[in-house]
């Protein structure tokens, strides 16, 4: 069997927030079950490979979220993987260009995303900056916390087609609305970085199951228990429940 | 033309009621820094400086004036930079030394640097760390005679959401300054640095021994993806969406040497470790050349220099002795971590406000270099740490109190710490 491709999209543009990370939790944690797993980082000029099973995107500035939405568009690849069934998942700036529409710079110029998510983003009135806290509802219908850190000035409103992936206990999330996230298909996008597959690796093995199409093993690891629940203390020790 | 070192700055001119207002917040500053030194709380030059600059909100402009200043700033490398350039303008001056005031502290924000001004009226040259938030500041007030760009990074992004934000407002105060602008030292291989510095009338470019690329990967002029182009010596960067390029070098360090613009070269004998001193003490070496300052002479200046603020000093903490690295952000990290060679080595992390919120970016580190040594990890963060080495192949143990981390490691051991629990490291052994 070939081994599971794990691809980081464009990380010199979108990686602004250690969202490599993602990446390597994902390939960590299926060389941990024994199942052969490459890593591959796919930068801007280079082609995307159609051959990923999932497919990352990280956090950007302004100038690097229109020029990764030009170069994937040009390219075409991951569009052809998601065809086949790949998993997307796109944190932060990625989260924004997965969308319909996005707005840059000080005047607010509209740009057209990737169009992979029925969500559109628009300057907030506030920047969302802080320890964020949601509960994700897993496929067997019982919760997760996932904590993490946001940091956005762009708010996301959620089209007929995009369900949200998680609803907000403490921060911000997509645009004080209580939700967080977006789910469509095997896409999904979110905000909190930390990066978010580090710190909620129920998420993580949650991507990896999609794209496999099977259950994993779970994998205990006690330091990411302890880590969690400081975390989750945390802010909720310091943040503002909604 | 460089500018000759006897030449007197210009005095300053305040008028009875402005010298009467400064006059007192200094007294009053030096009253409270006095109370809180009797406190056992510091040096109190944190809180001279802010109660200086709360009584007298024009204290920074005011001190800045009588005075030549030769500011350097950038990401990373700044207090090291100053403390090179300092030592080298000191050797310039000779039995003049005393006309020399810097903030070798690291106090680095207007009330820092007004609070160093304060404490040396007689002195009319000064060397000044400056925060990259100040330095328009510093450019419209002080009106710089030399001022220093070492590099741009991504640093506590919870505060700073945009790199480029800062590098944009330099470049509206250099323009603003325009003729009577500093003469800039810069770092060609940096591009946003270059940019940065794009509306100075007059930029010297230092070739570095950069090593943190991830910020210049587009343009910051236009955009579009800069690319790298294989030239003699080290690969240049060159932006082919508009004209940024990577500017042909005045100095340039060349493994542990400098070349100068003559093409001569020089040794720097450094007593503060890494290449990336090597490439501060060229920007350093350029500064005080432009400010008249003889190489020899500077040369001699710098290598006096050991432990900047405590950066790569050696202490003792009970019966172990250990070096002290500091490293705030990815940048700093990727210089710092080949330095630290013990087994095994203590990293502390901490996440108030001075060392950023957000302690993503453990995962922009490349902890996968310590393979084979133990990390014991410490600080208020050591948890996110051990599970970020845990996903990198590398064994650890977390002993979240600092002292016990460090006295359990052995008889020598090397340190990397970010800044909170950097501080605290130093106050622990008197240092600071």
């Amino acid at each position: 069997m070939s081994p599971v491709e794990i691809v980081l999209v464009y990380q010199s543009l979108l990686g602004i927030y250690g969202d490599r990370g993602n990446a390597m939790v994902l390939r960590q944690r299926l060389a941990w079950r024994g199942i052969d797993a490459t890593l591959t980082v796919v930068e801007p000029g280079d082609p995307v490979p159609s051959t990923g099973s999932v497919y990352l995107l990280g956090g950007g500035e302004d100038a690097a979220q229109i020029s990764a939405v030009k170069g994937l568009k040009a390219d075409g690849h991951l569009f052809d993987a998601l065809d086949r069934g790949a998993v997307l998942f796109a944190v932060c700036a990625g989260f924004q260009i997965a969308g319909n529409t996005f707005t840059v710079g000080e005047q607010d110029d509209v740009i057209e995303g990737l169009g992979l998510l029925d969500v559109d983003t628009r300057r907030g009135p506030v920047r969302a900056v802080g320890e964020i806290l949601t509960r994700w509802k897993r496929p067997d219908g019982s919760e997760y916390l996932i904590t993490g850190f946001e940091n956005h000035g762009g708010f996301t409103t959620l089209g007929a087609k995009a369900k949200p992936l998680a609803s907000v206990e403490i921060g911000v999330g997509n645009a004080n609305d209580g939700i967080e996230g977006a789910v469509q298909g095997t896409v999904v996008g979110t905000y909190p970085h930390g990066p978010v597959l580090a710190r909620n690796p129920a998420l993580a093995d949650h991507l990896l199951e999609r794209a496999l199409g099977r259950d994993l093993e779970p994998l205990p690891l006690p330091e990411l228990d302890e880590l969690r629940r400081q975390r989750i203390a945390a802010v909720r020790k310091t943040g503002t429940r909604r | 033309m460089p500018s000759s070192l006897s030449t007197p700055a210009a005095p300053a001119s305040l008028s009875r009621t402005q010298r009467l207002r400064l006059w007192t917040a200094v007294r009053l500053g030096d009253a409270a820094a006095l109370a809180s030194r009797l406190a056992g709380r510091g040096s109190g030059a944190s809180i001279r400086g802010q109660v200086l600059t709360r009584l007298d909100p024009d204290a920074f402009a005011e001190l800045l004036q009588g005075h030549r200043v030769l500011a350097v700033s950038g990401t990373n490398g700044k207090t090291t930079t100053t403390h090179l350039l300092a030592a080298a303008v000191r050797a310039g001056l000779g039995a003049q030394a005393a006309r020399l005031v810097t903030n070798s502290d690291g106090a680095n924000l207007h009330y820092g640097i007004a609070s160093a001004l304060s404490q040396q009226p007689r002195a009319d040259i000064a060397v000044l760390e400056t925060d990259e938030r100040v330095v328009s500041d510093m450019i419209a007030h002080a009106r710089p005679e030399i001022l220093v760009l070492l590099n741009f990074s991504r640093d506590q992004l919870d505060r700073h959401h945009e790199i480029k934000a800062l590098g944009r407002s330099w470049r509206r105060a250099l323009d603003a300054a325009g003729a009577s602008g500093p003469t800039i030292v810069a770092n060609a291989c940096d591009p946003l640095v270059v940019w940065s510095a794009g509306t100075a009338a007059r930029v010297i470019w230092v070739e570095t021994d950069t090593v943190w690329h991830a910020d210049g990967a587009l343009c910051p002029a236009c955009g579009s993806l800069l690319v790298r182009v294989p030239s003699a010596g080290r690969d240049r960067w060159d932006c082919p969406g508009c004209e940024l390029t990577q500017p042909a070098s005045d100095y340039r360090v060349d493994g542990g040497t400098v070349v100068l613009p003559d093409g001569t070269t020089v040794t720097p004998d450094l007593q503060v470790p890494g290449s990336f001193n090597v490439s501060n003490a060229a920007c350093a070496l350029a500064a005080a050349v432009e400010f008249g300052i003889p190489v020899e002479a500077a040369l001699t200046g710098m290598h006096t220099v050991t432990a900047p603020a405590g950066r790569f000093a050696t202490a003792q903490f009970g019966a172990t002795s250990a070096r002290l690295l500091l490293a705030k952000n990815p940048a700093g990290w990727a210089e710092a971590l080949p330095l630290a060679a013990s087994d095994p080595v203590v990293l502390a992390i901490d996440s108030v406000a001075a060392d950023g919120r957000d302690v993503s970016w453990l995962w922009d580190v490349d902890y996968e270099q310590l393979a084979g040594r133990t990390v014991i990890c410490t600080g208020p963060r050591a948890q996110d740490l051990a599970v970020r080495l845990s996903y990198a192949g590398v064994d650890h143990r977390v002993e979240p109190d600092l002292r016990t981390a460090i006295t359990g490691a052995g008889p020598t051991v090397d340190v990397i710490a970010t800044y909170t629990p950097f501080q605290a490291l130093l106050k622990m052994v008197g240092l600071r």
